[in-house]
């Protein structure tokens, strides 16, 4: 599914170049659920937003499907966005004068989905994440953990590729964060490809596979023995 | 355009900043409302000034005779200059073209006497084309035809504050008036919107005079109105060939300005149209100044709401929004502010005016009111101005860098 060869990215600070990733390889096959581990400065969320064209590499191949992602305008970055890829941020980034409906409705308006086609489907993953009477509420009614999970939705809504979390759980109690964790391996269940970037370990060995990153190099790469968090809630 | 999605968005973006977009609008309403007032005020003067030349036909000539200043042709300066029958018949050869209506003025101050009631008057003796000239309103009876012309017949058309000076109560028409010991027979009654001064006057038929003072040929005014359908300067062109011809038949030199007067209601109008032509150039340019600081204002608002949105337009582009897409959000709401706003300040303009409009009179100043065309424009302004305003942060607006915006920490 996501294929990298000898990624390269760097920061010009000033006078001063921030050699962020040096030479990345690797690849993320369909259905995998993988966790992109590093200390802060290790350049995870570099390679996350790379990964999901928020950003662009200096150096290196990016395959994603199949279709090689390169010379990207933004409106062609913003199609391929809408086309393969769902966000989960840490921060939640709903729209906050939007209901949980309509945020989850938002990535299918840019699909230009038909407005009533729109509704349904976005009420049919909100009732997946189990907030279907929470549909008609404004973000700032909803729990951290409620955002999160409508933040999930919206992302799924899109039916991308490739799921990118960054730092899923990083705003929500632990709790809250083995209920999210819950939602993402039940959607990774389904088949659904799905990055998460996490500096837990907990949430880290809940994935079916670690990537640790050190100073812009993978460093370990290995497939854990997956923890339900089921277990937890 | 009709997305429901981008109106709920927009009308959001409003209701979060009322004040703003309030005082922003204000701006606008305000620079509309003044563009228009101030076409209104023009207009209002340019409808008092051709009011005041509306009682006479605008495309008449007048030709008067005075004494010549200049010695010319054998003859010393200073010479009188006498109109007779003969020039109306000579100008009817010479320009059968040019000419609609031709009238002779011959006026003599009259007393008039009808049973115990006196006065004096100033009769003018005329031609049935002095009607239309003078556009003399006739309420009651006739005016002067040919036959009246032909037969020299003793009747008069009277002003309004002739019959009632004289014959109160009585009905004029038919009865018999002395001007000077002579009856008249009262035929008309006319009247004349602005001038009550001239409901003080008489009309005869210029033959029956011309006979009663010494069975003369002699005039004392040509009146003449030109093809209607002449542009200002073929209109001026036949004054001025009337006044080369006229002078050469008195044999008054082409320099002398006081021998033979011929006078152009166009040049009149020439100087009116120019005059409030450059007034309203003036205030269009100053309309559009006002308009350029509310178009700033809302340009600015539009920066400020993109620079809080930044992070909203990060997560849509996030979320596959086209920089296109977002362009479209930011014009339509400036496009709606300004449009609204000066739609507001319009309505306010023209209602205003519509009120007080009608009851302005005075001679100076007369029905201010604008076009359907001024209206229009101002509305094309307002919507040209209002992607003017947006263009700049929507641009902005289209470049922002998810990631930047996106950056929580």
């Amino acid at each position: 599914m996501i294929e990298i060869k000898d990624l390269h990215k760097s920061y010009q600070m000033g006078s001063n170049s921030l050699h962020v990733l040096k030479g990345i390889n690797f690849s993320v096959k369909e259905g995998e659920l993988v966790a992109i581990m590093g200390s802060s400065g290790s350049g995870k969320s570099t390679l996350l937003n790379i990964l999901g064209m928020l950003d662009v590499a200096n150096e290196g191949e990016y395959m994603l499907d199949g279709v090689p992602i390169k010379d990207l305008n933004e409106t062609k970055a913003a199609r391929y966005r809408n086309k393969f890829l769902g966000f989960v941020f840490q921060s939640f980034n709903l729209i906050n004068y939007k209901s949980a409906l309509e945020n989850v409705a938002l990535p299918l308006y840019y699909q230009r989905v038909p407005r009533k086609e729109r509704q349904e489907k976005a009420l049919k993953y909100l009732e997946q994440v189990g907030l279907k009477e929470w549909a008609t509420h404004l973000p700032s009614e909803l729990s951290g953990g409620q955002k999160q999970r409508v933040a999930i939705a919206r992302a799924m809504a899109a039916e991308p590729k490739v799921l990118l979390a960054d730092e899923p759980t990083g705003a929500l109690d632990s709790t809250t964060s083995y209920e999210v964790m819950d939602l993402i391996q039940k959607i990774n269940d389904q088949g659904n490809t799905i990055l998460v970037v996490t500096h837990e370990e907990d949430i880290a060995h809940m994935c079916k596979r670690i990537v640790h990153l050190k100073d812009g190099v993978i460093v370990e790469d290995k497939k854990v023995k997956q923890v339900r968090a089921s277990e937890y809630v | 355009m009709f997305d429901r999605d981008i109106w709920q968005e927009i009308f959001h973006s409003i209701k979060n900043n009322k004040l703003r977009t309030f005082l922003t609008g204000f701006s606008v309403g305000w620079g509309i409302f003044i563009l228009v007032m101030l076409l209104a005020s023009v207009n209002g003067m340019q409808n008092g000034f051709t009011g005041q030349f509306n009682d006479d036909a605008t495309n008449s000539i007048f030709i008067r005779p005075g004494n010549t200043s200049k010695a010319y042709a054998g003859f010393e300066a200073d010479r009188r200059i006498q109109l007779k029958n003969d020039d109306i018949e000579y100008i009817k050869r010479s320009f059968p073209e040019d000419f609609v209506d031709i009238s002779a003025r011959f006026f003599r101050g009259v007393s008039a006497r009808y049973k115990a009631e006196t006065g004096s008057y100033s009769v003018q003796a005329v031609h049935p084309d002095h009607q239309v000239i003078e556009k003399t309103i006739v309420t009651q009876g006739r005016y002067i035809n040919n036959n009246d012309i032909a037969t020299g017949a003793k009747v008069a058309v009277i002003g309004r504050k002739v019959g009632q000076d004289l014959f109160k109560t009585e009905d004029p028409i038919g009865k018999f008036v002395e001007f000077n010991g002579l009856p008249f027979r009262v035929i008309g009654i006319f009247i004349d919107e602005g001038d009550d001064n001239a409901e003080r006057g008489i009309y005869t038929p210029v033959s029956t005079y011309q006979r009663i003072y010494g069975n003369t040929d002699k005039i004392d005014q040509i009146l003449l109105t030109y093809n209607p359908t002449y542009d200002l300067a073929r209109a001026l062109e036949f004054s001025d060939r009337l006044e080369t011809l006229m002078k050469r038949k008195h044999k008054v030199s082409p320099k002398d300005q006081s021998g033979i007067r011929v006078w152009n209601y166009a040049e009149a109008f020439s100087d009116i149209s120019s005059f409030t032509g450059v007034l309203s150039a003036v205030s269009i340019g100053v309309g559009f100044l006002i308009l350029i600081a509310g178009i700033v204002g809302i340009g600015n608002i539009m920066v400020f709401i993109i620079k809080e949105r930044t992070k909203e337009i990060g997560v849509r582009k996030a979320l596959g929004a086209e920089p296109g897409q977002i362009i479209k959000l930011v014009l339509l709401e400036s496009v709606f502010i300004t449009a609204l706003s000066g739609f507001i300040g319009l309505l306010f303009a023209t209602g205003i005016l519509s009120l007080i409009g009608p009851s302005m009179q005075s001679p100076a100043f007369t029905n201010p009111s604008v076009s359907f065309s001024t209206v229009l424009t101002a509305t094309i302004i307002l919507v040209v101005a209002g992607l003017f305003a947006g263009m700049i942060p929507a641009i902005k607006a289209a470049n922002v860098k998810p990631i930047v915006a996106l950056r929580d920490k």
